[in-house]
């Protein structure tokens, strides 16, 4: 396994790809926390009463416990960055039939899934780390002594957001796997996920069937839920968000079996097919 | 002599297209063993099969007496399949590192020796994608001989090389040859075949026309070139010279057949001269791959 980490070390690190991925995600990370917390401060330093209310309720989600919870929701929107770059790495291995060659020179064909499931790994724990070091950055630059004080209190967040990526970027390799075309399988795996599941989703959310949690990146979009900034002003939508809280638990186990799900496909496939 | 690799009933099929059709064969250890066809008579689907690129629809292959052949096995095998395949972003080095990591073939100290065989030194540290078409092609020839497999296969090795390293490759193939190493290679090129070989099989739209040592295969008449002034009159006379099987008359030259080891030129010399024709060229020849190779598959379009 080691061995296979190595093999794919070495082609990650020397794909410019990877180093531009790495340079939008230090930026977007960031830059979209950045945006939102500024957005948060002209709604608080508003100097009437709703301001000052809103600054009472709140409290700040940038700020110590809530930092983690906030950070990963808002970056997880840019999980197309990492998914482009699974994509190509996928793509070229077909389009210079270096997935044969790996088979040629002596993988199983089982060996060669480990090694794209390693690359999915070695991709979701450096974008999680990103997200690790920005969150502890904003956590730490906006929390007052008491806040800083209850840093560790929702580090699930950070298996959490690790999750959520592994889980998505899954799917995006058994797009790139099944089509063998970076362009189509980058055009079909955004066109559904940004477009079509939200149009699903809303479609289920109107005739109210709660069968849309169970929608591909709905299952895993719930491990992150959106923080409660403005619920925490009435109490039906502070019901609501505390539900959302306790589904987690399951929807990190409906996750693991449609990941398991996603990757035995592969297997699966890479087993019977022509490469 | 034991055999390396041997086929039983392989089948491949892409749809309505049957790409091989029941192929059996085997190859001796120690053996160059050539395996020739027209374009899309099946060469590369069933190098694709014995790599495990591609499942056969029937049939099956041992490697080494392994059923089905195994990565273990696979790692033992130099190989260039169809066309290089590396990795476009990274240099010469990195993609033999990445050949040496899977297969076990060689140490990172073999790596600078098989590109100084094969002359990419100078360009070990520039990207594949700078690489010009027989430059790939020679990167790919070093990852298939790196850390000195027993067993090569190689799928139109001197593709896209200049003479130069066409006249290099076969000078390695023989060299290792001399060595023991088996070499299973495809080719188109009839010549290239007939140069280096020991043994060849023929394919022709997926099915095994023959296979075995060159000798076998190619030696199965003597043929005789003879000419003279009146190439009418010669042929008239000959006509009833014994033992003959055929007389072919190309331009100037008369071909004559007999079987295996029954042509005697001083006899034939004799004869025309005591017919009161006096010969002006009279040869042996051994039959060219070609010859046969164009009449075995024309043989099979009627």
């Amino acid at each position: 396994m080691l061995q296979l980490l190595k093999i794919e070390w070495l082609k990650i690190k020397k794909y410019p790809a990877f180093w531009w991925m790495l340079g939008i995600v230090a930026l977007t990370y960031p830059g979209i926390n950045y945006m939102l917390q500024n957005f948060y401060e002209r709604a608080i330093n508003k100097k009437d009463m709703v301001g000052n209310v809103a600054k009472l309720l709140l409290g700040n989600p940038f700020a110590f416990p809530d930092a983690w919870h906030s950070v990963a929701y808002f970056s997880s929107y840019f999980v197309m960055v990492p998914a482009l770059l699974i994509i190509m790495l996928m793509g070229n291995e077909y389009t210079y039939k270096t997935s044969r060659q790996n088979i040629i020179d002596g993988w199983s064909r089982t060996q060669f899934i480990h090694a794209k499931i390693i690359d999915v790994a070695i991709i979701s724990c450096i974008v999680t780390i990103s997200f690790t070091i920005v969150a502890a950055v904003f956590g730490i630059i906006y929390s007052d002594s008491v806040r800083i004080t209850r840093w560790a209190e929702e580090l699930q967040y950070i298996p959490l957001f690790f999750l959520q990526t592994f889980a998505q970027l899954s799917w995006a390799f058994l797009f790139a796997f099944i089509l063998r075309r970076a362009f189509i399988a980058l055009g079909i795996f955004l066109f559904y996920s940004l477009v079509i599941e939200n149009i699903i989703k809303t479609y289920f959310k109107v005739k109210d069937w709660s069968v849309r949690e169970f929608l591909p990146f709905e299952i895993s979009n719930r491990l992150l839920p959106i923080p409660n900034f403005f619920g925490k002003f009435d109490a039906s939508s502070n019901e609501a968000y505390k539900k959302t809280l306790t589904e987690i638990n399951w929807h990190v186990l409906y996750t693991l079996i449609l990941t398991s799900a996603i990757w035995w496909l592969c297997y699966y496939m890479n087993k019977k097919r022509d490469l | 002599m034991e055999s390396v690799l041997a086929l039983h009933n392989i089948s491949k099929r892409y749809g309505p297209i049957q790409a091989l059709n029941d192929v059996s064969f085997e190859v001796p250890e120690g053996s160059v063993f050539g395996i020739l066809g027209p374009n899309g008579s099946g060469k590369t689907t069933m190098l694709s099969i014995i790599l495990d690129i591609l499942r056969p629809n029937t049939g099956n292959f041992s490697w080494f007496g392994v059923l089905g052949g195994s990565p273990d096995c696979r790692k033992k095998i130099g190989s260039l399949l169809e066309t290089p395949n590396f990795y476009h972003y990274l240099s010469a080095v990195d993609n033999l590192n990445i050949t040496q990591a899977i297969s076990g073939r060689g140490t990172p100290a073999d790596i600078d020796a098989v590109l100084e065989i094969v002359n990419l030194t100078q360009r070990k540290k520039s990207k594949f994608s700078t690489y010009s078409l027989g430059m790939k092609q020679r990167l790919a020839i070093a990852a298939a001989f790196l850390g000195n497999p027993k067993v090569l296969v190689l799928d139109e090795p001197t593709n896209g090389l200049d003479p130069v390293g066409i006249a290099e490759i076969r000078r390695l193939i023989k060299e290792l040859a001399a060595r023991g190493v088996t070499i299973i290679m495809a080719s188109h090129l009839l010549d290239e075949v007939e140069k280096v070989c020991t043994h060849v099989a023929i394919l022709k739209k997926g099915i095994l026309l023959t296979a075995g040592a060159v000798d076998e295969v190619l030696v199965n008449e003597d043929i005789v070139e003879l000419s003279s002034s009146d190439i009418d009159l010669l042929e008239n006379v000959l006509q009833d010279y014994p033992l003959k099987t055929n007389i072919k008359k190309e331009g100037n030259i008369l071909h004559l057949f007999f079987p295996v080891g029954t042509a005697n030129l001083e006899n034939i010399n004799q004869f025309c001269f005591e017919k009161g024709v006096t010969l002006n060229m009279l040869l042996y020849k051994k039959k060219s791959l070609e010859t046969k190779f164009l009449e075995l598959t024309s043989a099979t379009n009627n």
